[in-house]
């Protein structure tokens, strides 16, 4: 008796570890279907890709990379290399400060301090297209427009990161340590850069990383903000490619000018997704 | 006592200009760069303020004049915001249920012992992936892969499904439900590791009495994970819709900034897009972000609330 | 090092003392500047100044002529960026620095009027581009502002044509020689019955109605705002019937746009539709897929004027005002358009169609000359006989938004998504929020 239903147990999550198996396969295939084809679309030619459709990559690829690279109506060098300055500027600066501020908020007593924590928390859930128009209105008016610092600066105040290195500083830092720190006759300023930065290093590099993608990633604001092609950062050309427009006729470059964009989130990813993944668990206040 | 109380707030009175340093350059660049727009926008709100050509008409002060414009019904019989307050929800919507189905079904494989899965993170990066994937690239490869002339529809005309291809970037519903599917893609896995760490908090011997006392899964889903479960679930799920409210690139980019097909896919901020356009309707525009304000405004007060009771 | 610092600034004061004192040559023209600022939305005429009038390239954006740079600035047209950031660049031109200002820019048809009629250009006759006579009339004439002062020249002339597979022209009217297809389409009613014809021969007429939007829409005979108030000539309405049957009759391979994927596939071997219509531009930029090596019909071709004489598009470069390099803008004019040996290669390399008649008539009348893509045809001499007729009139500064948004808006109703009343009205709702300042009714 005992024996059948540890049988019948046995049967029963026999059979339901193959469906949960069936699921999670089904649902990477779906995950990465739409990737694998755009990597093998990216290396087949126009004509190819009109003629039909394969699993199996053509050997175009070189020549797509070649005519993708040299397109001067997308320049997407150009673009890349603006997105990698925007993004890691940003990131740099975004998790610096952020820790800074935290760091402020949490060891110092001043008046405000209370005050100032909640209305950090109180921002973080703005819209960044609520201050857009006024943004861009400023942005004419000073003829700061096609200036990729007005979308680097910005970051220095990035409430949901503070609201992370806050919450990491009051789990990993202990406030006797930045006391006996000052006894050792530290100033302020050398104690934050060389005992508290050094500790919040798990901390800042899962913000850089999230904030590196971020920025990487990010159309609306630079969309609005930039126009001048050699100004442009990725997905705002890649965008372009959606708009009507003669020079788009060659699919095989077009898929290519996408795994552009998208190739360098992807190698960073597949070298540090174990400590991304750790990092949206911990820092679950993005949106 | 006294004495010790004292010689801490000597000391603090001593540190507190460092707290003041430590976040002026925070709040100074806050100021500049969000505050004073967002007030700029909100004043612009109330004046006509646009570009016709070469020529700035205005400001001039129109009270509240643009938001009645805004809540008047256009030549097609709508109004407008309502139409794509409504149509952001709704695309949100069709992406969050399965979203929040599949993550919590997800969560629960992962975190069972007796499932004890194997390969959890493998299959965690692969599905959080798409999280990372550039939204604008995404919605353009979703573009070139279901138009008429596409991947999907060659696999459909060879495979003889149909022998006209589907012209999947014209209709309503599929327009809709590739946007929803993409968002899907985009946020099930992050959602999944979120209700993970949701679970993985709940007291282990919870479950352990559970199963002591002879509970099915079913029961002890809904008797103690939910319950345990919900304060997260609510959090992740606002702050979805959130999230929702602002989307922007994935259908701007599919439908080109015009929402087709009969404007059923213009999001909010799409809208809004439009108005910063060749027009540069400030004013127009300030209204539009006024409301989203307001919107995400009461939507933070649930998020607000769900944080306290954590 | 202190005294070294001291001298330098001495010296200094005394050259800038000594420039400043110097008494003024009224003659002698002022220094111009050392960086002249191109605004463009893709590279098109850019390719032809690094050919034909720099004399060293830098880089992609950059090329040297003299000791003067020239930068080019680009965003994309779609959806009017290139005006947006064109327009907040010209209102800034003021406060600019020297080596900032716009000094030349290009412009579109669609929207040319809008900076002619504006302070924002400037008369090019006084920079010393004097000579016309051997442009295009309609060409000086859009450049022109309302009193006659001529802004800005055009280094090409845009009569567009019917461009059609002589393949498919062979199947359905047993023909593929120019004179003789013309004869059987030189009207909308024969167009229309050899549509029929085609449909019958298992082949399409067009390719899609937005390809004969244009036969349309440059014909007209009042213009898209007329006293501020939106207006629906009759000639688009006659597009909208026309593309409506088009489709519904399956004369149309389909309703795509210009330039989607959906249309220039049917550019290629495989495709069956027989009409394109299209400028000179047309062959170099827009017809890729026919020229494919491998699946491509090069040579299959050959243009005719089709049921009505029209032009499109065309690239204006415009003087702007404020510019601190007038000499060279003038310079740039007129190599373009007077300059014999370069507008006979923009013919002869880069299968354009010139702003020169001198050279198009004497490419037109030489035999010898042919474009090998159109099966040998001399394209000149069809683009010269057609350049008579164009009229270039009715002109808005809101085309653009008009053109582009009609075009969008309607294809949802060829597409079967809406009624042709929802189409129009979504098109004028568009229409009421891209330019506040239009009565749309």
């Amino acid at each position: 008796m005992k024996k059948d239903l540890n049988k019948s147990a046995g049967i029963k999550l026999f059979i339901s570890r193959v469906v949960v198996y069936g699921i999670l396969i089904f649902l990477s295939f779906l995950c990465l279907f739409f990737f694998y084809l755009m990597f093998v679309n990216a290396s087949r030619s126009n004509a190819q890709l009109q003629a039909g459709f394969t699993l199996i990559p053509g050997g175009n690829a070189l020549k797509n990379f070649v005519n993708a690279w040299h397109d001067t109506n997308i320049s997407i060098p150009i673009g890349m290399k603006n997105s990698f300055i925007v993004a890691s500027l940003s990131a740099i600066l975004t998790s610096y400060f952020s820790a800074l501020t935290a760091y402020g908020t949490y060891v110092y007593d001043f008046r405000f301090k209370k005050v100032i924590h909640l209305f950090i928390l109180a921002i973080m859930m703005i819209p960044s297209q609520v201050s857009a128009v006024g943004f861009i209105q400023l942005a004419f008016k000073y003829h700061l427009t096609n200036k990729l610092w007005m979308l680097i600066i910005p970051s220095i105040a990035a409430p949901s990161v503070y609201f992370y290195m806050r919450q990491y500083l009051e789990a990993t830092l202990p406030l006797e340590m930045v006391e006996a720190a000052r006894i050792d006759g530290s100033n302020e300023f050398k104690i934050f850069n060389q005992i508290v930065l050094p500790i919040m290093k798990p901390a800042i590099a899962v913000q850089m990383i999230f904030s590196f993608v971020g920025s990487w990633n990010n159309y609306f604001m630079p969309a609005l903000l930039l126009n001048d092609i050699q100004k442009k950062t990725v997905p705002v050309m890649i965008a372009t490619l959606r708009s009507a427009d003669f020079t788009k006729f060659d699919m095989g470059k077009v898929y290519m000018l996408m795994v552009m964009a998208i190739l360098p989130v992807m190698v960073i990813y597949v070298i540090l997704s174990k400590s991304i993944i750790k990092g949206v668990t911990s820092g679950s206040v993005k949106g | 006592m006294d004495k010790t109380l004292k010689s801490s707030e000597r000391k603090s009175i001593s540190y507190a200009k460092w707290g003041y340093i430590f976040i002026i350059p925070f709040f100074i660049v806050y100021a500049i760069f969000t505050l004073y727009p967002q007030i700029l926008t909100i004043y612009n709100s109330f004046f006509e303020y646009y570009r016709d050509g070469l020529n700035i008409i205005g400001p001039n002060f129109v009270g509240l004049g643009n938001y009645v414009k805004l809540f008047t019904p256009n030549l097609s019989g709508y109004i407008p915001i309502v139409k794509y307050t409504i149509n952001t929800v709704i695309l949100w919507f069709m992406g969050a249920v399965p979203q929040f189905i599949i993550a919590m079904l997800l969560a629960l494989f992962f975190t069972s012992t007796r499932l004890n899965i194997k390969g959890q993170q493998f299959f965690k990066t692969v599905i959080y992936m798409p999280n990372l994937i550039m939204a604008s690239a995404f919605s353009m490869l979703f573009f070139a892969m279901f138009s008429m002339v596409g991947p999907v529809n060659q696999i459909i005309l060879s495979s003889g499904w149909a022998d006209q291809p589907i012209d999947f970037l014209a209709m309503k519903i599929t327009v809709r439900s590739l946007i929803a599917l993409m968002n899907f893609l985009m946020w099930f896995g992050n959602t999944t590791i979120l209700l993970m760490a949701g679970i993985q908090g709940i007291d282990e011997s919870l479950f352990e009495s559970a199963r002591l006392d002879g509970s099915s899964s079913t029961q002890v889903f809904f008797h103690i994970t939910m319950p345990l479960l919900m304060p997260i679930f609510i959090y992740v799920f606002i702050t979805s819709m959130i999230g929702g409210i602002q989307m922007f690139d994935v259908p701007q980019v599919l439908t080109n900034g015009i929402g087709t097909p009969n404007n059923t896919s213009m999001t909010l901020i799409m809208y809004l897009n439009t108005f910063l356009g060749i027009s540069k309707n400030y004013g127009m525009a300030g209204a539009v972000s006024v409301l989203l304000f307001i919107i995400t405004a009461i939507l933070s007060i649930f998020v607000f609330k769900t944080i306290r009771k954590k | 090092m202190k005294k070294l610092l001291s001298a330098i600034l001495a010296v200094l004061m005394i050259v800038s003392l000594a420039a400043c004192t110097k008494p003024v040559e009224p003659d002698k023209p002022a220094e111009e500047g050392k960086v002249f600022n191109l605004w463009t939305w893709n590279d098109e005429f850019w390719g032809f100044l690094v050919k034909y009038y720099a004399d060293e390239k830098v880089d992609d954006f950059t090329v040297k002529k003299g000791d003067v740079t020239i930068k080019r600035t680009t965003y994309v047209s779609d959806n009017m960026a290139y005006q947006d950031a064109l327009d907040a660049a010209l209102l800034a031109q003021s406060t600019a620095a020297a080596d900032d200002k716009v000094d030349m820019f290009l412009a579109e048809a669609d929207y040319i009027i809008k900076y002619t009629n504006s302070d924002v250009t400037a008369d090019v006759k006084a920079m010393g581009v004097t000579d016309f006579s051997n442009t295009y009339q309609y060409t000086v004439q859009a450049a022109s502002d309302a009193n006659g002062v001529v802004k800005g020249v055009s280094f090409q002339c845009c009569p567009s044509a019917l461009i059609y597979r002589r393949s498919i022209a062979k199947a359905v009217l047993g023909t593929d020689d120019p004179t003789e297809v013309q004869s059987k389409l030189d009207s909308w009613a024969k167009f229309d019955a050899v549509a029929a014809d085609a449909k019958a021969a298992g082949y399409y007429m067009i390719a899609t109605p937005m390809d004969t939007y244009r036969v349309f829409s440059n014909n007209v005979s009042s213009a898209w705002v007329e006293g501020g108030k939106l207006n629906f000539d009759a000639r688009i309405s006659e597009w909208m019937d026309h593309a409506e049957k088009y489709v519904a009759e399956g004369y149309a391979a389909n309703a795509s746009g210009v330039w989607d994927a959906e249309k220039t596939n049917e550019m290629f071997a495989t495709g069956k539709s027989m009409c394109f219509f299209g400028p000179a531009w047309y062959f170099n930029f827009c017809m890729g897929n026919a020229q494919d090596p491998e699946k491509g019909c090069f040579g299959d071709w050959a243009i005719c004027k089709g049921p009505e004489a029209h032009f499109w598009g065309g690239t204006w470069m415009l003087a702007a005002s404020g510019t601190d390099n007038p000499t060279m803008v003038a310079d740039i004019m007129n190599t373009f358009i007077n300059n014999a040996d370069v507008c006979e290669k923009l013919v002869r390399n880069e299968a354009q169609f010139s702003n020169n008649q001198i050279i198009n008539n004497k490419l037109a009348a030489d035999t010898s000359y042919g474009n090998d893509f159109l099966g040998g045809q001399n394209d000149v001499t069809v683009f010269a006989e057609l350049a008579k007729d164009i009229r270039f009139e009715h002109i808005t500064p809101y085309d653009q938004g008009c053109n582009e948004g009609l075009q969008k808006y309607f294809q949802e109703f060829l597409k079967g998504e809406v009624t042709k009343d929802t189409a129009i009205a979504n098109f004028k709702d568009y229409i009421k929020t891209a330019y506040p300042s239009v009565t749309v009714e």
